[in-house]
């Protein structure tokens, strides 16, 4: 590997540490949207300022939130808040972006031919958002790796149909290591809050269940990998996939094992964290012994992806109505995760336990989400639709921009998605039925 | 001159009311009563004339429907002004006594077959005449993609003197429903034979009603929603499918003489802008003989781009620009990283978009003017390219020279074309048209042959 790729992934794994650790600093009376589950969630720009300085905790006056300035998400608070960057950070980023680019742009072809043909090089560039984005749909045709073809020893690919053309990611080890930085911590924050509390943090209060197959069943999904890694965390005590890869490849669900994982949770007094496709979860709300399930109190589900024609499709409303329901977890433990091959990084739409006034997707801060019109390719306004851009520090491997297919909401701390997995790539004679 | 649509049709109630099993039972009854009152013996003359008075109605630049259809109709069916404008005109230009007349004429054989038992050659020398009758109660079931389809569903219908229903997919009703009212001005018998609703597809249990109380269904629409209607329609009913179909044009390099590729270019443009593709007649892929076809492209994006300035194609819905966006801009990566790929676009919009690829493998379009322009050595080339949609082919608008052109059209016969047209014209079949190869009139009615006694066999 690239002697200056790999000294900056190191770099970057200790950004993400850094940053973290730096959001979460308590600045002021309180910390805006905590780890720690029932915490008051505010997400508007601009209040930690008001509230750094503040010598008492868990006061505020009112007259100085009613006079708090709103800022537009990218305007920073002079501190920074746990959603938005500090003006040091937010440089930070912005530093580490630039050298990442000038890297992927001489270690990987088809990206460099991208960005000539756009006109855009890495001496041209001042900022974040001019690094040239990838469609998702071209991670089907060519392999934005920088990695050398000696060193691509696990690929990912999308899910989809046996038909259709597959979405590749390349990863070494050398990758994984910071796939892994990255998404473990924004795991954890999102579904095991309580593991961070210095006062909690005995580890092995969890057992982990995957509906999934495990990673011997599915080597080439990148979310049977983080599920993989997930499970090996000192957070749980037990972990287990109880999906099952089928002679088609398409996936099952052993009720049978999944039974027997909850059961011995309730005998051991631990509670659960599940997690599973959006297609997953209708597989276990059709079993018809489904009510025989009873999740220990506390447990937590996160749901994630489309439905890919695999299941039937509940909207995200109605899965967690029933998940709820029938599982008896409550609605503010189950928790949507956001991902995909071509990314390393995710986005989940809540922190497990919390009260969200709006549950909208976020990305960790070595990431930055955009969403911009379809018609111009210019950023939307709050409220707005438009595609779903990401650019993300921990894909220095590969390309840190990439432009999805799907459609969402901009909100000033996140997004809504509103749609996935359009097949908008060419896929041969099936357009047919578009 | 303002107009206000009375209360006729299901599709005048306000968004607010909801049609009902009930009340497509309670309609089927008034348009069959009607259709015993006012059409079932009135004379084919009288209804084409009538027909061709309402299409008149539309024709006049101070016509209150057609001031109606462009002002309200960019919101109402998401094409613009311009576009409606030159479709609408195309098609009701085109509804005369004399087209009318030749397609019962050319579908049934005899101008008269629909009102008496008459004879052509063959049956005069076999003592027979024949009759041909429509059914009673005739249900259209339209993918309202583009307007047209819905009028001469209603047109074909009028002719073979049905009561109809015609269902149109949720937000395909305007036109059709401004016809049937302009048809109700010319006469208002012909019109009360007639209903128009509109719902969505998930909503079986109306278009079940609609089936129950029909002798002959139409549809069109995907494969998969005409496969679902075909278990719907009993056997006892006839059922009358268009599916899902593909267009492309070939140009011959034999077509493409000195200072012809501009003219070419700007025939091409019109029909990738004539309702901005969304037609099963509008080219998907323009194959291009010999070396000129990236050329071509160039001048193809010349013409989409002026196009734009004179027909602009209208705003589309998010998830259709997304469409444009990403597929551009995985083509801008494969431009970027081969010479057999150039993309051209309007910027900063998603408006028109070409791709040109050397490869000849048939690329469907995602549409709204999205057209991709393929080089190849012949013809044979561009069908093996297209062999996969072989039988899901509708039209080709060929460019070629005259003595090369009836050659190249007996090749696209024998490989399963239905239509071919020029160059330009690919959205503007006559109403006579075979569509998707078949007569139109000739499927919806029976026949009643009437075998008279030789003068051989006279009785002692």
């Amino acid at each position: 590997m690239h002697a200056n790729l790999s000294a900056l992934a190191r770099d970057l794994g200790a950004f993400f540490t850094e940053t973290l650790q730096a959001r979460r600093a308590p600045r002021g009376s309180r910390r805006e949207e905590g780890p720690e589950p029932n915490l008051g969630s505010d997400s508007r720009p601009g209040r930690a300022a008001l509230r750094q300085g503040q010598g008492h905790r868990g006061h505020e006056s009112p007259t100085e939130t009613q006079n708090a300035p709103v800022h537009p998400s990218r305007s920073p608070a002079p501190g920074g808040s746990f959603l938005t960057p500090a003006p040091a950070e937010e440089s930070r980023f912005n530093h580490l972006a630039q050298q990442l680019f000038a890297l992927q742009f001489a270690l990987n072809p088809p990206y460099r031919a991208l960005c000539l043909a756009r006109g855009v090089t890495p001496h041209r560039v001042s900022d974040w958002q001019e690094i040239p984005a990838v469609p998702a749909s071209a991670f089907k045709e060519f392999a934005f790796t920088c990695l050398p073809e000696s060193e691509r020893t696990i690929r990912f690919e999308s899910s989809g149909t046996t038909q259709s053309v597959r979405s590749q990611g390349h990863h070494s080890r050398e990758s994984l290591r910071l796939y892994e930085a990255s998404l473990l911590p924004w795991f954890q924050h999102h579904l095991l809050p309580e593991t961070l509390q210095a006062d909690n943090a005995d580890p092995g209060h969890w057992d982990f269940i995957s509906l999934t197959p495990p990673l011997a069943q599915a080597p080439r999904s990148s979310l049977v990998h983080m599920l993989d890694a997930i499970q090996r965390q000192p957070w749980f005590s037990q972990a287990g996939f109880v999906g099952r890869t089928g002679p088609d490849g398409t996936w099952s669900l052993d009720l049978g094992a999944l039974e027997a994982a909850i059961q011995q949770a309730h005998t051991r007094s631990q509670a659960v964290t599940l997690a599973g496709t959006a297609f997953n979860w209708v597989h276990l709300l059709e079993n018809p012994d489904v009510d025989r399930l009873r999740l220990p109190q506390a447990s937590r589900l996160m749901e994630t992806g489309g439905y890919k024609g695999r299941s039937r499709e509940l909207s995200r409303d109605q899965l967690h109505k029933e998940l709820s329901a029938r599982l008896g977890v409550a609605r503010e433990n189950i928790v949507t995760e956001y991902g995909m091959c071509e990314l390393s990084s995710q986005a989940y739409d809540q922190v497990a336990g919390g009260r969200c006034p709006q549950r909208v997707l976020r990305f960790p801060p070595w990431a930055r989400v955009t969403v911009v019109s379809p018609e111009t390719g210019l950023e939307v306004a709050n409220g707005e639709s438009g595609l779903v851009r990401v650019l993300d520090l921990a894909n220095a491997f590969s390309v840190m921009a990439v432009e999805t297919e799907d459609l969402a909401i901009r909100h000033p701390d996140g997004i809504e998605l509103l749609g996935r997995n359009r097949q908008t790539e060419p896929r041969g004679c099936s357009l047919l039925s578009a | 001159m303002s107009l206000t649509l009375p209360q006729c049709y299901l599709a005048d109630l306000p968004p607010e009311a909801q049609v009902t099993p009930a009340l497509i039972r309670d309609a089927w009854l008034s348009v069959l009563r009607n259709r015993e009152h006012y059409l079932v013996r009135r004379a084919t003359s009288s209804i084409l004339r009538d027909l061709e008075s309402a299409a008149a109605l539309w024709r006049a630049q101070d016509s209150p429907y057609r001031r109606l259809a462009l002002d309200l109709g960019p919101a109402q069916t998401g094409f613009s002004a311009p576009i409606l404008e030159e479709g609408l005109s195309q098609l009701f230009g085109s509804l005369t006594v004399a087209q009318l007349e030749a397609w019962v004429e050319q579908d049934l054989g005899h101008p008269s077959r629909l009102d008496a038992f008459c004879a052509t050659g063959p049956e005069r020398a076999s003592h027979r005449r024949s009759k041909a009758v429509g059914p009673s109660a005739l249900a259209h079931i339209t993918a309202g993609n583009i307007p047209p389809a819905g009028v001469l569903n209603v047109v074909s219908g009028l002719l073979v003197r049905s009561a109809q229903f015609v269902k149109c997919a949720a937000g395909g009703s305007w036109v059709p429903r401004l016809f049937a009212h302009s048809l109700r001005e010319i006469n208002p018998h012909l019109g009360a034979c007639l209903e128009i609703a509109e719902w969505p597809r998930e909503r079986t249990d109306l278009t079940e009603a609609l089936i129950a109380d029909a002798e002959c269904v139409t549809a069109s629409g995907s494969d998969e929603a005409i496969s679902a209607l075909r278990s719907a329609v009993p056997v006892t009913k006839r059922f009358v499918a268009y599916g899902h179909r593909v267009s492309f044009a070939y140009i011959a390099a034999d077509a493409m003489g000195p200072g012809q590729i501009e003219t070419l270019a700007a025939r091409a443009a019109r029909d990738v802008c004539a309702w901005n593709q969304q037609g099963c007649l509008s080219p998907h892929v323009i194959y291009v003989q010999e070396t000129g076809a990236e050329d071509f492209a160039r001048h193809l994006a010349a013409a989409l781009d002026a196009a734009e300035q004179t027909h602009p194609r209208g705003p589309l819905p998010d998830a259709d620009a997304a469409t444009i966006r990403s597929r551009r801009s995985f083509y801008e990566v494969r431009a970027a990283a081969s010479r057999e790929t150039r993309l051209w676009h309007s910027n900063p919009s998603t408006a028109w978009t070409v791709v040109y690829e050397a490869n000849p493998q048939f690329q469907a379009s995602c549409l709204n003017r999205f057209v991709y322009v393929k080089g190849v050595d012949a013809l044979e080339t561009a069908l093996q390219g297209a062999d996969r949609l072989r039988r899901h082919v509708s039209t080709v608008g060929l460019a070629a020279s005259p003595a090369h052109a009836s050659e190249l059209a007996a090749r696209l016969a024998d490989w399963g074309v239905t239509r071919i047209c020029p160059l330009g014209q690919m959205q503007d079949p006559p109403p006579l048209w075979r569509h998707d190869g078949r007569p139109a009139l000739t499927d919806l009615v029976r026949w009643t042959d009437w075998e008279e006694e030789a003068p051989s066999h006279t009785h002692p």
